[in-house]
C-alpha cells in the first residue's frame, strides 16, 4: 500500500520542487511596483558603478574658483557647488559611495547579528542570557550620538573605520530577531533528530537551523540596507560621515545647511535628496514584497 | 546481562523566578526509574502526558541532561560524559520522533535528511550515498525516485517512514520510538506499526516504545512499564500487566481501553464505573501524601508493582 | 507588576554605570584634554604640567572616572570652555527647548496617527485607506532629514509661512503672551516635520491592529448580538486596538532622541541636539560627555517606561 502511494507521488515528480528563493522571486515578479523598483535599482547600480569607473574622482573634488555655484549648463549638467565642483559627478560618485557603505555595513551587521542571534537562540540558557544582556546594553545607547562621538574620537578616520563604527552600533536589531526565531526553531523536533543522528551543534546551527531562517534574513537585510543608507547620508549630512574629499549623497545634501544654498541653489542639494528618497523607497518596496512572500497569508497568489 | 539497563534515573528541571532569576525548586520529571531491556525485544513505556515517559526516552539518548543515575548499554555506561568518549553509542541508539511534521527539516530534501547520519559517520562518495539512501527508502516502502522532494510533499505516514529510514540508516541496535504513530491518522497507524515490527525482525532491532495508548502497547510490546508522575507504578510482561494488574492505577488504565464489540458496551461501562469508584476510594491507599507512587515491590519473578506496605 | 518594575530598575543600574564608563573613555580618547583649549599656547609648559597635576589629569583613568562620575551624580559636569560656564547650567538653558519640541512632536504624532489609523483600519481597502497607506509607505522610506529639509525649503523659504531659525523672535520679554506665541510659532514647523515622519509606524500599527481585531470572534459575537456599528467600534475594537499603541509610547521617546538632533540642526533650533553638534565640532568635550550621558539616561528611561506600560497592558509578558 505504501508503495502505490509512493509511486503516485513519484510520477508527479517531473520537475524539482520550488525552493524558497524561487518563491521570493515569484512574489517580486508578481508585484509590479516591486519589480519596477528592482529594475530601477539595478539600473542605478549599473550606471553609478559603470560611470564612476570613467569619472576621475580627484578632478571632480578639486576646487575650481572660476566656476563657483553655477546653475546647470551644458558643461555642468547639474551645476557646481560652492567650491566650483561638478554636482553631477559628485552625485554619481556619492551614490556609489553611499551604496557601497550601505552594502558593507548591512553585510557586516548581518554577519554579526546572525552569529550572535543564532548562538543565543540555539543554545538558550546562560549563553542566551549573557548575549542578551549585552544586546540590551547596546540597545539603550543613543546610537546617533555615540556614533558621532566615535567618528570624532577615532584618530585615523576613513571609510574602513567609518563602516566599522556604524557596524559596531547597528548589529543588535538583527541579532534579536534571529535569536527569537532560533528559539522557536530549536523546539522543533528536527533539531533534536539531528542531535540523535550525531550532528554537532555547529553543523545543526548552520546546516539545519540557518536555512530555515534564510527568508527572514533576506527580508531584514534588504530593509536594513535602506536604513543604513539613510543613516550614512544622515551622518554625512550632519558632517560626521564621509570626509568632503569622498562625497556621499549626504554630503551633497549637507550643502543645504547653508540657507543661501537651500533657498537659491536647488541644483546642489535637491537631486541628491530626491535620489536618496527614491533609492530608499525602491529598496523598501523590494523589502516589503519579500516580507509578504515570507508570510504565506499575505502572498499575492 | 541486559542489553540496555537504566538504574535509578532522575531528571529534574529547575524552576527559576524572582527578581534575580534564582532556582526556586525543581520539577521531578523522572524520579528514580529502573528498567532493563533484552536484545530483540520491545519494551513499552506507558503513561499520561506529563508522566515522564518521553523525558525518560530522551534522557537515555542524551537529549535531556540526567540529574543522577546511570544508563548501561551492552553493560557499559554511556552517559555522564560518555557521549563523546564513545562515539559508537550514537550509531547504536537512534530515535523515531512523535511529530512527522516537525521532525523533518522543511528546507531539506529527502536525500539530505536520510543521508545526514551517513554524512556524520561514514565517508561515502556522492554516488554511494545516493545508492544507500535509495536502498533505505525502498526498505521503508517509499519510491527511490523521491529523493529530491521536500518533506511537505509527503503524507504523514510517508513522512514517518522517512523518519524511520533516517533512524535505521546507521544500522542501530536500539531504537527509541517516542509515540511514533500518535500524530498519524488512525487508518495508517496500523500500517506503520506493522512495518515497525517487520523491520524489527529484519534488522534484529530492540525497541523502547513510548506511548500513551495501551492498545498499541499490547500489540507491540513484550515488557511494559507504567509511569505516573515520574515514577513507576507497575512493571511486568505484557501478560502480567493485562491479565493480572495489581495497582489500582493500572487497572483503571486497562478498563479505559475501548472495545470494538458493541454487545459488551453495557457491561464495560458498568465495569469502568466500578473501577472508578474503587480508584477514588483507594487512591490514598495506593499513593503517598504527595500523590506519588510507593517504591516497587515484587509480585512475581517478572512482575513488580508499587503497592503500599500491608498493615 | 511591582516585580517587573523592580527587576527592570535593577537592570538599569549596571546599564547606567556601563554607559558612563563608555562615555568617559570616549571623552578620554578624544584629542586634547580639559586644558588644551582653555589656555593660551604661550604659557610655560611647567606651569601647565602643575595645573594638570592639580586637576588630577595625571591620575590613572579609573580614579579620574570615579571623580567625574561622583561629581556627575551631583549634577556637576565641569566647565564648558566655549561658553565659560558650568555645563549643567548650559544644558539647563537648552533642555527646555528640546523638551517642548519633543512634547509637541509627540502630541502631533498621536493627533495624526489616531484618526488616520482608525479611518484606514475601519474602511480598509477603500480609496481613503489606499491614500493613507501610500502616505505611510512614503513616510516609512523617507529619511527624516530630507523630509525636514524639504519642509523648511517649501514652507520656511519658498512660501515664507514659518520662521526658518531660532526658538523665539529676539527682543520679546519672557512670560508675555507674545513670547509664548512666538515660541509656538517657531516650534510648529520643526515639530510637524518630525511628527509627519514618526507617526507612520503608529498609523501602520493601529491600522493592522484594527483590521485584526475586526475579525476576532468577540467582535463577531458583539455584532451578532445586534450592537450598533458605532458601539462595536467605540466599545470593543478601539479599546483593544489602542492598547498596543499605548505600549509603544516609551519607544517613541527613544526614537525622538535621534530625530531632534537632525531637526534642531536643520531648523537652527537652539536645543540640546544642536548644542551637541556644535560642541563636538568645537571639541568642547565636557559638554559632549554630559549630553551623551543625558541622552543615554533618557533612552534607558524610555525603554523602562515601555516595558512597564507593556506589562501593565499585556499580562503575558509579565516577569513572574
Amino acid at each position: 500500500m505504501g508503495n502505490t502511494y509512493a509511486d503516485q507521488t513519484a510520477a508527479q515528480d517531473a520537475g524539482k520542487s520550488p525552493s524558497s528563493w524561487k518563491i521570493l522571486w515569484r512574489e517580486i515578479v508578481r508585484d509590479k511596483v516591486a519589480l519596477a523598483s528592482l529594475i530601477f535599482l539595478g539600473a542605478v547600480v549599473v550606471i553609478v558603478y559603470g560611470v564612476s569607473l570613467v569619472l576621475d574622482q580627484k578632478q571632480i573634488v578639486t576646487v575650481d574658483l572660476f566656476a563657483l555655484n553655477q546653475p546647470p549648463s551644458a558643461d555642468f549638467w547639474l551645476g557646481t557647488d560652492y567650491g566650483g565642483r561638478d554636482v553631477f559627478g559628485q552625485l554619481i560618485i556619492g551614490t556609489r559611495n553611499s551604496l557601497s557603505i550601505g552594502i558593507i555595513v548591512t553585510l557586516l551587521t548581518g554577519m554579526i547579528g546572525i552569529l550572535i542571534g543564532l548562538a543565543s537562540g540555539y543554545f538558550g540558557g546562560t549563553v542566551d542570557n549573557v548575549f542578551m544582556r549585552f544586546v540590551d546594553f547596546f540597545m539603550i545607547l543613543p546610537t546617533l550620538m555615540v556614533v558621532i562621538a566615535f567618528v570624532t574620537a577615532v584618530p585615523k578616520y576613513g571609510i574602513v573605520s567609518f563602516s566599522l563604527i556604524m557596524t559596531a552600533f547597528l548589529w543588535m536589531g538583527i541579532a534579536r530577531l534571529i535569536r527569537s526565531k532560533a528559539l522557536q526553531e530549536r523546539e522543533l523536533e528536527y533539531v533534536q533528530a539531528s542531535r540523535t543522528v550525531g550532528s554537532s551543534h555547529l553543523k545543526i546551527m548552520f546546516g539545519q537551523v540557518l536555512p530555515n531562517l534564510s527568508s527572514i534574513i533576506i527580508v531584514t537585510m534588504t530593509l536594513n540596507l535602506a536604513a543604513n543608507i539613510g543613516l550614512e547620508s544622515g551622518l554625512s549630512f550632519l558632517g560626521f560621515g564621509f570626509p568632503e574629499s569622498t562625497p556621499s549623497l549626504g554630503t551633497l545634501v549637507s550643502y543645504a545647511r547653508n540657507p543661501q544654498t537651500l533657498e537659491f541653489r536647488w541644483w546642489i542639494w535637491l537631486p541628491a535628496s530626491i535620489l536618496i528618497l527614491v533609492l530608499m523607497l525602491c529598496i523598501n518596496n523590494v523589502g516589503q514584497a519579500l516580507k509578504r512572500a515570507t508570510d504565506a497569508r499575505q502572498r499575492k497568489g | 546481562m541486559p542489553f540496555l539497563e537504566v538504574q535509578d534515573l532522575k531528571v529534574h528541571f529547575p524552576v527559576r523566578g524572582g527578581i534575580f532569576n534564582r532556582k526556586l525548586r525543581s520539577i521531578k520529571a523522572v524520579d528514580g526509574i529502573r528498567l532493563a531491556i533484552e536484545q530483540g525485544q520491545t519494551y513499552g513505556l506507558v503513561g499520561e502526558s506529563g508522566s515522564g515517559k518521553t523525558t525518560t526516552g530522551r534522557a537515555i539518548i542524551g537529549l535531556n541532561p540526567i540529574t543522577s543515575g546511570t544508563v548501561l548499554f551492552e553493560g557499559k555506561p554511556i552517559l555522564g560524559g560518555g557521549v563523546r568518549s564513545r562515539p559508537g553509542f550514537r550509531r547504536d541508539i537512534q530515535m523515531i520522533f512523535q511529530d512527522p511534521y516537525s521532525s523533518l527539516n522543511p528546507k531539506k530534501r529527502v536525500l539530505d535528511i536520510v543521508a545526514e547520519p551517513l554524512r556524520n559517520f561514514e565517508k561515502l562518495s556522492a554516488q554511494e550515498e545516493r545508492r544507500r539512501v535509495q536502498q533505505l527508502l525502498e526498505q521503508v516502502g517509499l519510491s527511490p525516485e523521491t529523493i529530491h522532494k521536500y518533506p511537505h510533499e509527503f503524507s504523514g505516514g510517508q513522512r514517518q517512514r522517512i523518519g524511520i529510514a533516517r533512524a535505521i540508516a546507521l544500522k542501530p541496535k536500539l531504537i527509541i520510538a517516542d509515540e511514533p504513530v500518535s500524530a498519524l491518522d488512525v487508518s495508517v497507524q496500523a500500517q506503520v506499526l506493522n512495518f515497525l515490527k517487520d523491520i524489527q525482525k529484519q534488522l534484529k532491532l530492540t525497541y523502547l516504545f513510548i506511548s500513551h495508548d495501551l492498545g498499541i502497547i499490547r500489540h507491540m510490546c513484550d515488557h511494559i512499564g507504567i509511569m505516573y508522575k515520574g515514577r513507576y507504578v507497575e512493571q511486568g510482561t505484557t501478560a502480567d500487566i493485562f491479565e493480572n494488574p495489581q495497582h489500582i492505577y493500572t487497572k483503571r488504565l486497562i478498563t479505559a481501553i475501548p472495545d470494538m464489540d458493541p454487545s459488551k458496551r453495557e457491561r464495560l461501562i458498568k465495569f469502568r464505573e466500578a473501577v472508578k469508584a474503587e480508584y477514588e476510594q483507594a487512591y490514598e491507599q495506593y499513593f503517598d501524601e504527595e500523590g506519588l507512587a510507593y517504591p516497587l515491590r515484587p509480585v512475581s519473578k517478572t512482575h513488580l508493582a508499587a503497592l503500599p506496605e500491608k498493615g | 507588576m511591582w516585580k517587573t518594575t523592580a527587576r527592570r530598575m535593577i537592570i538599569m543600574i549596571p546599564q547606567i554605570l556601563l554607559l558612563s564608563i563608555l562615555v568617559f573613555l570616549l571623552a578620554k580618547a578624544m584629542p586634547g584634554d580639559a586644558l588644551t583649549g582653555l589656555l593660551d599656547p604661550s604659557i610655560d609648559p611647567a606651569a601647565l604640567e602643575a595645573q594638570r597635576e592639580r586637576l588630577g589629569l595625571n591620575n590613572p583613568w579609573y580614579v579620574q572616572y570615579w571623580d567625574w562620575f561622583t561629581k556627575a551624580l551631583q549634577g556637576d559636569f565641569g566647565q564648558s570652555f566655549r561658553f565659560k560656564m558650568p555645563v549643567a547650567d548650559l544644558i539647563g538653558q537648552r533642555m527646555m527647548n528640546t523638551v517642548w519640541l519633543s512634547l509637541l512632536t509627540l502630541v502631533l504624532t498621536y493627533l495624526i496617527a489616531i484618526p488616520l489609523g482608525i479611518i484606514s483600519g475601519r474602511y480598509h481597502d477603500t480609496w481613503a485607506d489606499r491614500m493613507i497607506t501610500g502616505y505611510t509607505y512614503l513616510g516609512f522610506a523617507a529619511p527624516l532629514f530630507i523630509f525636514a529639509l524639504l519642509m523648511l525649503w517649501a514652507f520656511g523659504f519658498h512660501f515664507g509661512w514659518f520662521p526658518t531659525e531660532g526658538s523665539v523672535t529676539p527682543g520679546l520679554t519672557p512670560g508675555t503672551w507674545e513670547h509664548v506665541v512666538s515660541k509656538f510659532y517657531h516650534i510648529l514647523l520643526p515639530a510637524l516635520s518630525m511628527a509627519l515622519i514618526t507617526t507612520v509606524t503608529t498609523v501602520q500599527l493601529l491600522r493592522s491592529e484594527i483590521i485584526d481585531t475586526k475579525q476576532r470572534d468577540f467582535i463577531i459575537t458583539a455584532r451578532a448580538k445586534g450592537a450598533s456599528e458605532a458601539r462595536v467600534y467605540n466599545r470593543h475594537i478601539l479599546r483593544n486596538s489602542l492598547l498596543p499603541i499605548a505600549a509603544f509610547f516609551g519607544y517613541e521617546i527613544t526614537g525622538l532622541i535621534g530625530g531632534t538632533v537632525f531637526i534642531e540642526s536643520i531648523f537652527s533650533y537652539p536645543g540640546m541636539g544642536q548644542l551637541f553638534l556644535s560642541s563636538i565640532s568645537l571639541r568642547d568635550f565636557s559638554v559632549v560627555t554630559a549630553l551623551v550621558l543625558l541622552y543615554g539616561a533618557a533612552s534607558i528611561i524610555g525603554a523602562l517606561l515601555s516595558d512597564m506600560i507593556l506589562s501593565a497592558v499585556d499580562p503575558r509578558i509579565r516577569i513572574k
